[in-house]
């Protein structure tokens, strides 16, 4: 069985398949960076190093390591965006991050065998050529959805360094009230760094064991965006 | 009943006509009393009863020791501090942290700002208005205004023309027909017996209170940051020193404290007592309002000398109680001990698994339980008349050693006088002397009011010694404010109990804490109101509100301005009597605290 | 009402001169950030308005707003009680109590239906039937409605009118609810803090009694002169943050320099008020200027973010969470950590067990 049954070509032919197009991986590397940056960072901005003694005008510490935070911040977010862009315009499996094809009752079964296979329930490695269902679910929820939130608190926090009125306010500042306060926002912030960093745990883990164990190329795959095929026992 | 003697010796009687006063304004809070006036509008029964409830001792509970004071600050905002000075005492008792020099003098220097500003509003701006008639002020001659200014005091501001002044505002005010705070009140009622020159006086210098007691607590400004609600540390006080730096306090702010030092002791004696003296002279034959004020009372003393030591030696007010009017012994008061300090729930909106026995707050429960009386008239949400045979009130009824006690300046007075403290002892009887009063004249309503006076002249003194041994201790080479080695709760062990005291404006506040685990999982407070405004305890005993109202008489019944005068003399705080309650009457268990 | 003084007029019968009045009105304007044109507008409106009755209640509370409020010295509280505002009903400070002091609300409503100042310090009990808060035998949730469905306007003082504050602190025994939970019909204006500083809440008063109308104000209802910036942002010691000199601990050597309180659980980064600019007590200094961290109270809640000596605290959670985002997130990143491992090695363990019996997931 194979969890995307509607992919015109055949995981059995063993044929690579050209998956992650050139836009798609420079914006996961950019992704990925800037977000360690971001939480590099981040958790310095929320957890200071030990004070420095001296002329305060001699040092810039936590201004560069903001500076660093925004920066990437601003890598991150229009990254995403052209990714998104790169998603409507993109191949098939550009899209695959944004939409989970919840109505296919093919796909639910792909979900529930992956659940099955990695608490060792089922012995049958499944195969995809982009992500499997179960990746997919993970890379929406953590990815996805934990990206915009990053975007969105991060950028609310910063309109209200520059300002009211000023655009990430105007864009983003109805996010404060929606969540409490500042405080909540900015905490949630921290949380949803700490989320983002559990998903990239994981899904490094699972790259390099479908690279090891599994019947395709994964870590190559979003080097050189081909999916590669070993043989497999169905 | 009709007629009863309670064991703390008043006799009641609900027999005649019933008043009620609710809300009593010029207070923090809300309170109603009702009392019963007999043929000759004499106050025969008292009931009192506190009318809000927030809960904030549920609210502690689980959270960091540390933050306490913070909530705590917030039970009450005109005694602003008073609470958080509790509170890290409490938190440093059970963790037994020692504080430095410093932080022990600027504590001080704070709680003494505290009530220095205190007294005086409450004198001017909560109390005045029971005893000056603001309109009788219009008839006065400014000329003889003057000349009453500058017999009593040398306030130089004093000139005719300063009063007309005065008074030429108030007359437009008056004249507006918006009256403010002052509509429909009881002016020209025959219970005030000020002269107009006087009550001219008075008003003047309510506008001047009103501006200079924003001065006094710039002292918390500079300390804590603000005022109300300053900032303070377990371990010490937040603010570091450095005079001869410029990050922290330094000589220009400390001059600055040295300097509002000056001007309160300046206003204090210049204007609050002088004041204070002309407004009794008036009044001396009104002796009513003693009520638990010859008998029992009770003060935790206050104003550590040298730090960390709670000995009434170490104080420079010393405190403990007296019972039965026995000014000959001061009993010694501990604040541990389970079987003194208690409190009982019969006649209030709470309950306990045996309502005939008072708890130790160490070991206090409070389940909220709000009903009334089969005998109270209206309906829940439109109580018309309270019955106090059975609960009715929010406020539980500490007592001592199970003895009702009156807390607060008087109580403090009296029991230094008592100790034979010798700064209190002239100020007592210099005053009584000037009066022509013998010392049984101070358990009164005026008493209390008095009392209030004095200290608050006491406390602006000892503003003047507590600041020259703050310099002192500099001047020695010490700088430090905050012992932070117990600090980080893996110092702290796994379970300790606490319990720290302050004497409050208004009198003995206490606050009894349970640590465990780095979290606090049980919080008590018995505030100076509690004490004061209690509702009757199971033996029947009445509380100090209550039995100051006995024997009153009212001019009319209508206007219940001697009832505010006595009420007022003990400066109620009604958020301060807060205690726990449940959300809703099915759920105690779940915040049950014990 | 014929008998109702201008402000102006109450000015001049007061001996204020022409002059001295045109100075305090651009003393206000520069006092409310505005240009030098304003002066003339608030001259106007002050000229031509009597006094505007405002109600003062109270409901759960510590009163902390009022004593602020006496401490204003930027007009002084007396000016504004007795010249600028009419302050008709304040149970703090009025002289009459009992039915008295009632009655003037009846007679408000009846003599200034749609046209007094509501403001409200604390905020009602909605549990027990509103008895939490008892005033002459009613809940106060009554009052408060009956004098709202009748005033022009609302102002809620401090955090307990505006967010809840201390009393509604988690578990919120009383279920005490700020007024925008309970009066939907009528504008409200927000001053938050605990308390809020003096002259912002004069400023507040001022503004609303010479325009006649509410201040400008931001998405949650607070006027945005004074409530648009965080402290952080225009904090004395901002110098010190971004150059990364921090105080450590209480009376370190950091303190004594004057460095950054951030932490030691300073909540100026996230709170939006006016202390690090108009400052406290007729500007002399403030929470951070002492050495104390703000604990961020003209926030929504700020009693349940966590430790206030602590920069990142916790996320508001119902239930009793008192973890704080880094607590929980190293706790879940080393779960993962730990969970990966697991897998990996139980991964190794089942595939070796297919690998003997010569059945190979892959080959």
């Amino acid at each position: 069985m194979n969890s995307t049954a509607a992919a015109p070509h055949d995981p059995a032919s063993r044929e690579p398949v050209y998956v992650f197009e050139v836009p798609v991986r420079v914006w996961h590397w950019l992704h990925t960076f800037s977000f360690l940056a971001l939480a590099v960072s981040g958790y310095l901005i929320a957890n200071p190093l030990p004070s420095i003694g001296g002329e305060a005008s001699d040092h810039f510490l936590m201004g560069n390591i903001r500076l660093v935070h925004f920066i990437a911040a601003y890598v991150f977010a229009i990254g995403f965006a052209v990714r998104i862009y790169w998603a409507l315009v993109g191949n098939r499996y550009a899209r695959e991050l944004f939409i989970l094809p919840i109505w296919r009752g093919d796909w639910w079964c792909g979900l529930l065998h992956e659940i099955r296979f990695y608490l060792f329930l089922s012995k049958d490695t499944p195969v995809s050529l982009g992500h499997n269902p179960l990746a997919q679910v993970a890379m929406f929820l953590f990815n996805v959805l934990g990206t915009l939130f990053m975007i969105g608190t991060g950028f609310a926090l910063y309109g209200q360094a520059l300002g009211i009125g000023s655009w990430a306010d105007r864009l983003f500042g109805w996010i404060i009230p929606l969540i409490g306060s500042e405080a909540l926002v900015r905490n949630w912030h921290i949380m949803g760094m700490w989320l983002m960093l559990v998903f990239v745990i994981i899904h490094i883990y699972m790259a390099v064991r479908a690279d090891i164990m599994g019947r395709t190329s994964s870590v190559s795959t979003i080097i050189g965006g081909w999916r590669l095929f070993r043989n497999g026992r169905r | 009943m009709t007629k009863q003697v309670t064991p703390n010796g008043f006799t009641l009687d609900d027999s005649g006509q019933r008043v009620v006063v609710d809300p009593i304004c010029r207070i923090e809070g809300h309170l109603r009393i009702e009392v019963n006036l007999d043929e000759n509008n004499v106050i025969r029964n008292a009931v009192s009863t506190g009318a809000m409830w927030r809960g904030l001792e549920v609210i502690l509970k689980g959270r960091d020791p540390r933050d306490a004071w913070a909530f705590t600050e917030r039970i009450c905002g005109v005694c602003t501090g008073v609470h958080a000075l509790t509170s890290v005492r409490a938190v440093e008792d059970a963790l037994g942290i020692d504080i430095p020099a410093n932080a022990n003098s600027i504590r001080n220097l704070m709680l003494l700002a505290q009530h220095t500003q205190d007294h005086l509003v409450h004198f001017y701006h909560l109390h005045a208005l029971d005893w000056v008639d603001v309109v009788s002020a219009l008839k006065a001659d400014p000329r003889a205004t003057s000349e009453l200014q500058r017999s009593i005091s040398n306030w130089p501001k004093s000139s005719p023309g300063y009063f007309r002044d005065v008074q030429a505002r108030l007359k437009r005010f008056v004249e507006s027909g918006q009256l403010g705070p002052f509509s429909n009140a009881y002016w020209g009622s025959a219970a005030y017996r000020l002269p107009p020159e006087a009550n001219l006086m008075a008003v003047t210098h309510y506008l001047e209170a009103l501006d200079f007691q924003r001065e006094i607590v710039k002292i918390h400004t500079i300390f804590g940051g603000r005022n109300p609600h300053p900032n303070w540390v377990v371990g010490g006080v937040p603010c570091s020193i450095d005079v001869n730096g410029d990050g922290s306090i330094n000589m220009e702010w400390l001059n600055l404290v040295s300097s509002i030092i000056d001007q309160s002791i300046t206003f204090i004696d210049q204007v609050y007592i002088p004041d204070l003296k002309a407004i009794a002279s008036f009044y001396k034959d009104w002796t009513y309002g003693g009520g638990l004020s010859g008998k029992n009372l009770l003060s935790y003393g206050e104003y550590p000398d040298h730090p960390n030591d709670w000995s009434q030696a170490n104080m420079l007010q010393p405190g403990g109680a007296i019972l039965d009017g026995d000014l000959s012994k001061v009993h010694e008061v501990d604040v541990r001990d389970p079987e003194q300090v208690q409190e009982f729930v019969a006649h209030s909106w709470y309950s306990y698994p045996d309502e005939k026995q008072g708890l130790h707050p160490w070991d206090g429960i409070t389940e909220p339980h709000f009903e009334l009386g089969p005998n109270f008239k209206g309906t829940k949400t439109n109580i018309e008349q309270i019955d106090e045979g059975a609960k009715y009130s929010f406020i539980k009824a500490p007592r001592w050693r199970g003895h009702a006690m009156e807390v607060g300046p008087l109580a403090r007075y009296v029991v230094a006088y008592a100790r034979g403290h010798e700064e209190i002892r002239d100020q007592v009887d210099g005053l009584l002397h000037d009066l022509g009063l013998p010392l049984p004249a101070i358990f009164s309503t005026l008493g209390r009011t008095a009392a209030r006076g004095l200290e608050c002249s006491f406390t602006a003194h000892k503003m003047r010694y507590v600041f020259d041994q703050l310099m002192a201790n500099l001047k020695a080479g010490d700088t430090a404010t905050a012992n932070m080695d117990k600090w980080e709760p893996d110092t702290w062990p796994a379970q300790t109990r606490g319990v720290g005291h302050v004497e409050a404006p208004r009198g003995a506040l206490g606050h009894w804490i349970h640590i465990k685990d780095g979290k606090l999982e049980n919080y008590q407070a018995v505030v100076p109101t509690t004490w004061n405004a209690s509702p009757r305890d199971p033996a029947g005993n009445i509380g100090a509100y209550e039995a100051a109202l006995l024997g009153t008489p009212m001019v009319d019944a209508e206007q219940p301005v001697e009832i505010l005068r006595t009420i007022h003399s003990f400066d109620p705080c009604l958020a301060c009597s807060t205690h726990v309650m449940a959300p809703d009457g099915e759920e105690l268990a779940s915040v049950k605290v014990r | 009402m014929g008998d109702q003084q201008t402000f102006y007029e109450a000015m001049r019968e007061h001996g204020i001169t022409r002059r001295s009045f045109l100075k305090f009105c651009s003393l206000t304007a520069a006092g409310l950030g505005m240009g030098p044109e304003f002066a003339g507008k608030i001259a106007h409106a002050l000229e031509t308005k009597p006094r505007t009755p405002v109600i003062w209640l109270h409901g759960l509370e510590c009163t902390c707003c009022s004593e602020s409020f006496i401490r204003s010295g930027h007009p002084l509280a007396a000016d504004v009680i007795l010249s600028m505002i009419s302050l008709d009903y304040d149970d703090t400070l009025m002289a009459a109590a009992g039915y008295q002091a009632e009655e003037i609300l009846e007679q408000t409503v009846q003599k200034y239906d749609g046209n007094f100042i509501l403001a409200c310090e604390g905020n009602p009990p909605l549990n027990e039937d509103g008895m939490y808060c008892i005033q002459g035998g009613k809940p106060y949730i009554e009052k408060l409605r009956y004098m709202a469905s009748h005033c022009k306007a609302i102002i809620a003082w401090g955090s307990c009118a505006s967010w809840g504050c201390v009393q509604a602190a988690r578990p919120n025994p009383t279920r005490a609810t700020p007024i925008h939970k309970v009066i939907h019909d009528k504008p409200i204006v927000k001053v938050p803090g605990c308390p809020p500083i003096a002259e912002v809440m004069t400023g507040v008063i001022t503004y609303m009694v010479a325009f006649g109308e509410l201040p400008e104000l931001d998405r949650q209802g607070r006027p945005k002169m004074f409530y648009s910036q965080r402290l952080h942002d225009k904090c004395y010691r901002r110098p010190h943050f971004d150059a990364g000199q921090f105080v450590e601990r209480f009376d370190d050597e950091g303190a004594r320099k004057g460095y950054c309180l951030y932490k030691v659980g300073c909540k100026g980064p996230t709170t939006h008020n006016a202390c690090s600019t108009v400052e406290w007590n007729g500007g002399l200094s403030w929470p951070v200027k002492s050495g104390h961290g703000c604990l961020g109270c003209a926030e929504d809640n700020f009693w349940d973010r966590g430790s206030f000596y602590s920069a990142v605290t916790n996320l508001g959670v119902t239930g009793g969470v008192e973890a704080t985002a880094d607590d929980i997130g190293e706790v879940l990143a080393g779960a993962a950590a730990i969970g990966v491992a697991a897998h990996a090695a139980a991964s190794v363990v089942s595939h070796m067990k297919d690998g003997s019996k010569g059945d190979s997931s892959h080959d």
